[in-house]
């Protein structure tokens, strides 16, 4: 993230998460907020003719009627065509309770963990007691030190790294290993030959004169960018809806206001 | 995060937020602004809709026009519904007739406040008409005083004692307030036809649309004086780099050779008087118009 990001970047959520981060028998009360917002621009759909917004309904696909929400259950499709019922209940039954506990079981180096495995980052904010915060914090900086263990976020469990971040405390939820494709698995990438000697000299020489300094703040949603401006000259482009005067009015007027001025001329 | 700051009863957030980078002025200053010249633009903003163009990463990101009072408008801000033939749908605008809701569009990063040409009471009747004298490249400022002077000299000898301000930007707004017994098409009309009068006096001055993009030349735009289009409102900030300040001049001023630079969010506030005061008690009438 850019510097001039973090000076003007997104406004912070509120906290959607409170409780604590628990090390063996010492609790840090804390809340999470969210920390990385994407600009995304949504739309809305509408009907060309008259402007007026498409609206979704949930109809059964046999008699095309509108369902109520009261008669909707969820379908699990066992096989093609073929789906079992379950309830809400039954999902609410066995749905992890969040303990309200970030459950940090060892420290590691914050390098062990591959960039691969992040899911999404929060920001970690004292729920009163910034004493104990702050030592966590500061402990985490002195060690070089993250921590890693389990939250659990509405209706999932995940790994979970805890570290440092600009003064802060920061956690990132990881990836299950099962959910991350293992390259050896890719048929294509299995047989993939040694490079020539010359080649890979050649490669590096380049590779050499690219090299810089990260500067992600070089970067922009140009498609973004573009989209706004078009919406911004739509929007000043629906206030320009002016009927221009008819041209011989205004000489019409302009003749009427020479008389004026002559008249007045004569008058002094 | 700390919690909601108020001040009086508006919460006000991110104040240390810089809305202006090349000065470095933050949304603490930019509220400090708008609270100490509440007084001299409230009367310009109150009983009228307003269009915001907000910059929430300041003057460098980009900014948006908001028409709509935006979701989470408190109830205590005073709102003015519009069915907009073009929108084709009710536009709730915001009417700011408080130092509360001042505050409020300040901390909305509402830096720049345009004002329509006509009160809510009567939208269809302007109180005021508008020459914006926007020049063109290598016509700059000077070219825009040369013109307004001419202007304000023409319209003097048909009786009138126009008001003027820098638009912030590289133009100047000469206006006229207005009796209220003018449509919109007969105001526009007359700053039509005082357009292509001038222009025959001083040829840089251009009067048609097709004529505008011409290098060196002054547009006199007429364009403004319709419904529920707008002008920045004096006193109102502009989004430069110089956090300029669109500004009441008197006539004496604008002979002495002023630039829109010398009126910034840093300056505006120690000016001595103020050369609009008297606006809204000096309603004219237009010569050689006749309304119905």
């Amino acid at each position: 993230m850019s510097e001039e990001e973090q000076e003007s970047g997104p406004v912070p959520h509120r906290a959607f998460w409170t409780g604590s981060i628990s090390i063996g028998l010492v609790n840090v009360p804390v809340r999470l907020m969210v920390m990385v917002r994407e600009h995304t621009l949504s739309f809305r759909l509408l009907h060309r003719k008259d402007g007026q917004p498409i609206q979704y309904r949930r109809v059964c696909t046999r008699d095309n009627r509108e369902v109520p929400w009261e008669d909707i259950v969820k379908g699990y499709e066992v096989r093609e065509g073929e789906y079992i019922m379950i309830e809400r209940e039954e999902i609410e039954a066995v749905r992890p309770e969040s303990d309200r506990r970030i459950r940090i079981d060892r420290f590691i180096n914050v390098l062990e963990v591959e960039p691969v495995y992040y899911d999404r980052t929060y920001l970690l904010v004292p729920d009163g007691s910034p004493e104990a915060y702050a030592l966590l914090m500061e402990a985490f900086r002195k060690k070089g030190r993250a921590g890693i263990g389990r939250i659990t976020l509405r209706t999932r469990e995940y790994p979970a790294l805890v570290r440092e971040y600009q003064d802060a405390l920061i956690l990132i939820t990881l990836h299950y290993p099962d959910e991350v494709t293992d390259p050896a698995a890719v048929e294509e990438l299995s047989a993939i030959p040694e490079p020539g000697k010359k080649e890979l000299a050649l490669a590096e020489r380049i590779i050499d004169d690219l090299t810089g300094e990260l500067e992600l703040s070089g970067y922009h949603d140009t498609y973004r960018e573009r989209i706004e401006e078009l919406i911004q000259k739509k929007m000043k482009g629906e206030t320009v809806h002016v009927e221009k005067p008819k041209a011989a009015e205004a000489r019409e007027l302009m003749s009427a206001l020479e008389e004026t001025l002559a008249r007045i001329k004569d008058s002094r | 995060m700390a919690g909601d700051q108020m001040v009086g009863k508006v919460p006000v957030t991110n104040l240390d937020r810089i809305l202006y980078p090349f000065l470095g002025v933050s949304k603490k200053e930019v509220i400090g602004y708008y609270i100490r010249s509440a007084p001299r633009i409230l009367p310009f903003l109150s009983g009228r809709a307003l269009v915001m163009q907000r910059f929430p990463d300041g003057v460098a990101g980009q900014g948006f026009y908001e028409k709509d009072a935006p979701p989470g408008t408190p109830d205590w801000v005073t709102l003015f519904s519009h069915g907009s033939r073009t929108a084709e749908r009710e536009i709730r605008y915001v009417v700011c007739d408080s130092p509360d809701t001042l505050i409020w569009l300040a901390n909305l990063a509402a830096l720049e406040l345009n004002i329509i040409l006509a009160r809510t009471d009567d939208p269809e009747r302007p109180d005021m008409l508008l020459f914006d004298l926007d020049p063109e490249p290598p016509a700059g400022f000077p070219e825009a005083v040369e013109t307004a002077l001419a202007l304000s000299e023409l319209l003097g000898e048909l009786g009138l004692s126009p008001f003027v301000k820098t638009s912030g930007r590289k133009g100047l707004h000469v206006v006229i307030p207005l009796d209220r017994i003018y449509g919109f098409d007969e105001t526009r009309t007359f700053v039509h036809a005082i357009g292509i009068l001038l222009s025959r006096r001083l040829p840089k001055v251009v009067s048609e649309l097709s004529g505008t993009h011409k290098p060196g030349t002054v547009f006199v735009d007429y364009l403004q004086n319709a419904a529920w289009k707008t002008m920045i409102a004096p006193y109102s900030l502009r989004a430069t780099e110089q956090a300029t300040v669109s500004m009441p001049l008197s006539w004496e001023e604008v002979r002495k050779g002023i630039m829109p630079e010398d009126f910034t969010i840093r300056t505006a506030i120690s000016r001595q008087g103020d050369p609009w005061k008297e606006f809204f008690d000096q309603a004219e009438r237009l010569p050689a118009v006749n309304n119905e």
